[in-house]
């Protein structure tokens, strides 16, 4: 059995703890836990993502840590855990993304892109001399066959679909929050007012436009996507994922 | 993909070519492309034909192609080369900008372009004009498909680049306007779309200054079709056919009461 | 694909081929002002060397109408001037609305045929959501240009109704050289031995709008006489016309010489 300290199934990832465990991606997990909080929420006409950028000191710049980043026009991910886990993660998502581009001419649909991030994660559990990837993931995006959806990639490489869902140190009193204020037909401001507000409970120190970072995902409307999709040849489609500049963000939280 | 092309039908294809079978040739745009910098940015033109031989494979093609919001690509030699050369510097450069965080520059572009023609010692068949509006200024390019580049304030390429050059040399100047600069390039790919067999129907320009591109697709078109005098509708029925399957695509489904009792639904 | 002509110098033997002009045939013409060095009786002999492309023969067609499209093929199978079979069909269905058609080197249509096979499902099994013609028309492309230093000598064309936005259905044909080049068209696609005459018979019958019966009329005639003036191609035909709920597919009678 699996004690305090992992005993001794916790060394080699392939080997199953008499109880039905693997123990690394348990301590996984607990990493993830450690990790500062980021949610989702999906809303009727969009998603946001949002999470705490803290730093361990006031000397770092944190201008330069990126915690919610961009994967192709159409979806973006953020994260709880380790950040130089996450920078892998983002760079393989990246390749991905853009491969898909070259074979069929467009964007990987949220569900793809989830499916083969959370490939890469499975696999560091079942390979020889790694670890597991010590994140769990947030994915939002937008795909004309199935809408705007949000997805949770686990480091055991498990995903699912979610209407709102909190990753993280808060995650458990965040998701009984998202539980009482969701609902089905909230708008996208209103899921940015919650996602904020989410964000509050439990967080330590100052919210400011330099300790949150928000996502967000836009739905066209059918007249956008009548002009990206058919007869696009010349431009580009508008991208749906983008950042929220720290202005925005400011607005959001004078509010 | 992105590197790795698929050799194993090479040896096939050489052996049916020596049992004296000819190697058929791939599409080519014989093209007119052009480019030049005037007070604000760049001008980019293309004329919109690519031939087969001495067919006329697409009367309206688009020889502009996407690199990044502010750097576009005038090509010209194997269509299919430029088509995915471009698609795929684009795609790199998308990647570059995401990890880097920065606009990406024409020069990268240039770069990138060079280093995989050279690499392929000329079998990539793409001669291109780049063009584009970085922090670093307006930069204007040509590549040749052996990777050699030659940056300048006015370029042509293609076929019809004589003819082209020729309206360059006699009437560019620094620090054109706008309109007189899309004036100019209009008239060096109308001078290939007319004076060259390679280059053909409408001009295609696209106009990049530092705040804005501008695609002007079908610029100019100055070969549009006529009305034809009489249609050749011909009669339902004119043809005489053998058989016929009909595939519905709108499965109907009928509901029939067979009596009994209502389920209980409460 | 043209032909590829190739320039021999020969002791001029005169006038047309009559019969098939096989590999080993001669043509001869004269031209005005040839030069003497290349004859002594200023005659030029042009010798036919067969293209792959044109081994196994065959032609198709793609046409757009009002809300619909037509996709046609002949039907021959030949070993240069023989012909091997004349129930060849050309034409692969991909999905519900949406048809590929393969001309060229037969083995090469088989071989992707099938691929184009795998590579569907597959789509279908790992995205389950529907393949769209503008996805299907990339695949094809990319995975033609893969083998851009060996190609398969195969020149597809791509006939389908795309779903918009808004739920309708927009006509979307498309076509291909061997190496992946995408040719979008708004009026219509053609390949295979006769491509040369279906450009110029299509140039002249093709109208914008037509309804399914008469965009059948016009792609048929289109196939039909362009055919006839091609050794390689013909021997009857498969039409197949793609509307958002149904698809006709006829089986055309033609000239079976």
């Amino acid at each position: 059995m699996a004690t305090a300290d992992g005993g001794a199934y916790s060394y080699s990832l392939t080997v199953f703890s008499p109880s039905g465990k693997l123990v690394q991606i348990e301590h996984a997990l607990a990493a993830v836990a450690q990790g500062t909080t980021s949610l989702g929420i999906k809303a009727s006409n969009g998603i946001v993502i949002a999470t705490e950028k803290k730093s361990s000191s006031i000397l770092i710049d944190d201008s330069m840590i990126e915690k919610v980043a961009v994967i192709c026009p159409n979806i973006g991910i953020v994260y709880s855990g380790m950040g130089p886990d996450f920078r892998i993660l983002v760079a393989k998502a990246r390749k991905s993304a853009q491969a898909y581009w070259k074979i069929y001419g467009e964007y990987p649909p949220t569900r793809v892109l989830t499916q083969e991030i959370a490939t890469v994660m499975q696999q560091a559990t079942q390979s020889g001399g790694v670890r597991p990837y010590g994140v769990s993931l947030l994915v939002a995006g937008y795909d004309v066959h199935r809408g705007p959806s949000l997805y949770q990639v686990d480091p055991s490489g498990s995903f699912w679909a979610w209407k709102a869902s909190a990753i993280g140190k808060n995650m458990i009193n965040a998701k009984t929050f998202l539980e009482k204020r969701y609902n089905d037909d909230i708008s996208l401001e209103d899921a940015i007012h919650t996602a904020l507000l989410t964000l509050k409970e439990g967080f330590e120190g100052q919210m400011t436009e330099k300790t949150i970072e928000i996502g967000v995902i836009t739905v066209p409307t059918t007249d956008e996507l009548e002009v990206g999709k058919i007869g696009g040849e010349t431009g580009r489609p508008k991208p749906t994922f983008r950042k929220l500049t720290e202005e925005e963000v400011r607005d959001y939280l004078a509010l | 993909m992105s590197a790795g092309f698929d050799f194993s039908n090479h040896s096939r294809n050489t052996f049916l070519s020596e049992k004296g079978l000819k190697v058929p040739k791939a599409t080519s745009t014989g093209t007119t492309i052009v480019g030049c910098l005037f007070k604000d940015g760049i001008v980019l033109g293309a004329d919109t034909r690519a031939t087969e031989g001495p067919i006329v494979a697409d009367k309206n093609c688009e020889k502009i192609h996407f690199i990044s919001d502010s750097i576009r690509c005038c090509g010209a030699g194997t269509a299919a080369d430029t088509e995915f050369i471009t698609a795929l510097i684009s795609s790199n450069i998308e990647l570059h900008a995401l990890s880097t965080g920065r606009k990406p520059r024409v020069v990268t572009a240039m770069t990138m372009l060079k280093q995989r023609l050279f690499q392929y010692q000329g079998h990539i068949g793409a001669a291109l004009v780049l063009g584009g509006v970085d922090p670093s200024g307006a930069h204007l390019f040509t590549i040749h498909p052996h990777g050699s580049t030659d940056k300048l304030p006015y370029v042509t390429m293609g076929s019809g680049s004589l003819a082209a050059m020729a309206v360059f040399e006699s009437s560019w100047k620094p620090d054109l306007s706008r309109e007189d600069a899309l004036k100019l390039v209009t008239a060096a790919v109308s001078a290939g779309i007319f004076n060259d067999l390679g280059s053909g129907s409408n001009v295609d320009a696209c106009v990049i200054t530092a705040t804005e591109t501008e695609m002007l697709r079908g610029y100019v078109k100055p070969n549009e079709r006529t009305q034809k005098e009489r249609t050749y509708g011909f009669r339902r029925g004119t043809t005489a056919w053998t058989a016929e399957k009909i595939r519905n695509l709108v499965v109907s489904e009928e509901i029939t009461p067979i009596g009994g009792e209502e389920m209980d639904t409460s | 694909m043209s032909q590829i002509w190739k320039y021999v110098r020969v002791t001029p033997s005169g006038g047309r081929v009559r019969g098939v002009p096989a590999r080993s045939s001669t043509t001869s013409i004269s031209l005005p002002g040839t030069p003497d060095h290349l004859s002594s009786q200023s005659t030029l002999i042009l010798r036919f060397v067969m293209s792959i492309m044109e081994h196994n023969g065959g032609s198709v067609v793609a046409m757009a109408g009002k809300n619909c499209v037509a996709i046609a093929c002949d039907l021959r199978l030949g070993a240069g001037a023989q012909t091997i079979a004349t129930n060849f069909e050309k034409i692969f269905p991909v999905t519900d609305r949406m048809y590929l058609g393969l001309a060229g080197l037969a083995s090469d249509v088989v071989t992707l045929r099938e691929k184009f096979r795998y590579l569907t499902n597959m789509f279908l099994i790992k995205e389950s959501r529907p393949l769209e013609p503008s996805t299907f028309a990339h695949l094809v492309s990319s995975t033609l240009y893969e083998r851009r230093f060996g190609p398969y000598f195969c020149e597809p064309v791509l006939a389908g109704l795309e779903r918009t936005p808004s739920g309708s259905y927009k006509p979307y044909i498309v076509g291909t050289d061997l190496i992946g080049c995408l040719n979008f068209a708004k009026d219509f696609i053609v390949t295979g031995t006769a491509s040369d005459k279906l450009f110029g018979v299509a140039e002249g019958l093709w109208e914008p709008d037509l309804e399914p019966e008469d965009l059948f009329e016009t792609i048929s005639q289109t196939l039909m006489n362009a055919v006839d003036r091609d050794a390689y191609s013909g021997w009857g035909a498969v039409v197949h016309v793609i509307t958002p709920d149904k698809v006709i597919t006829r089986t055309l009678k033609g000239r079976m010489d």
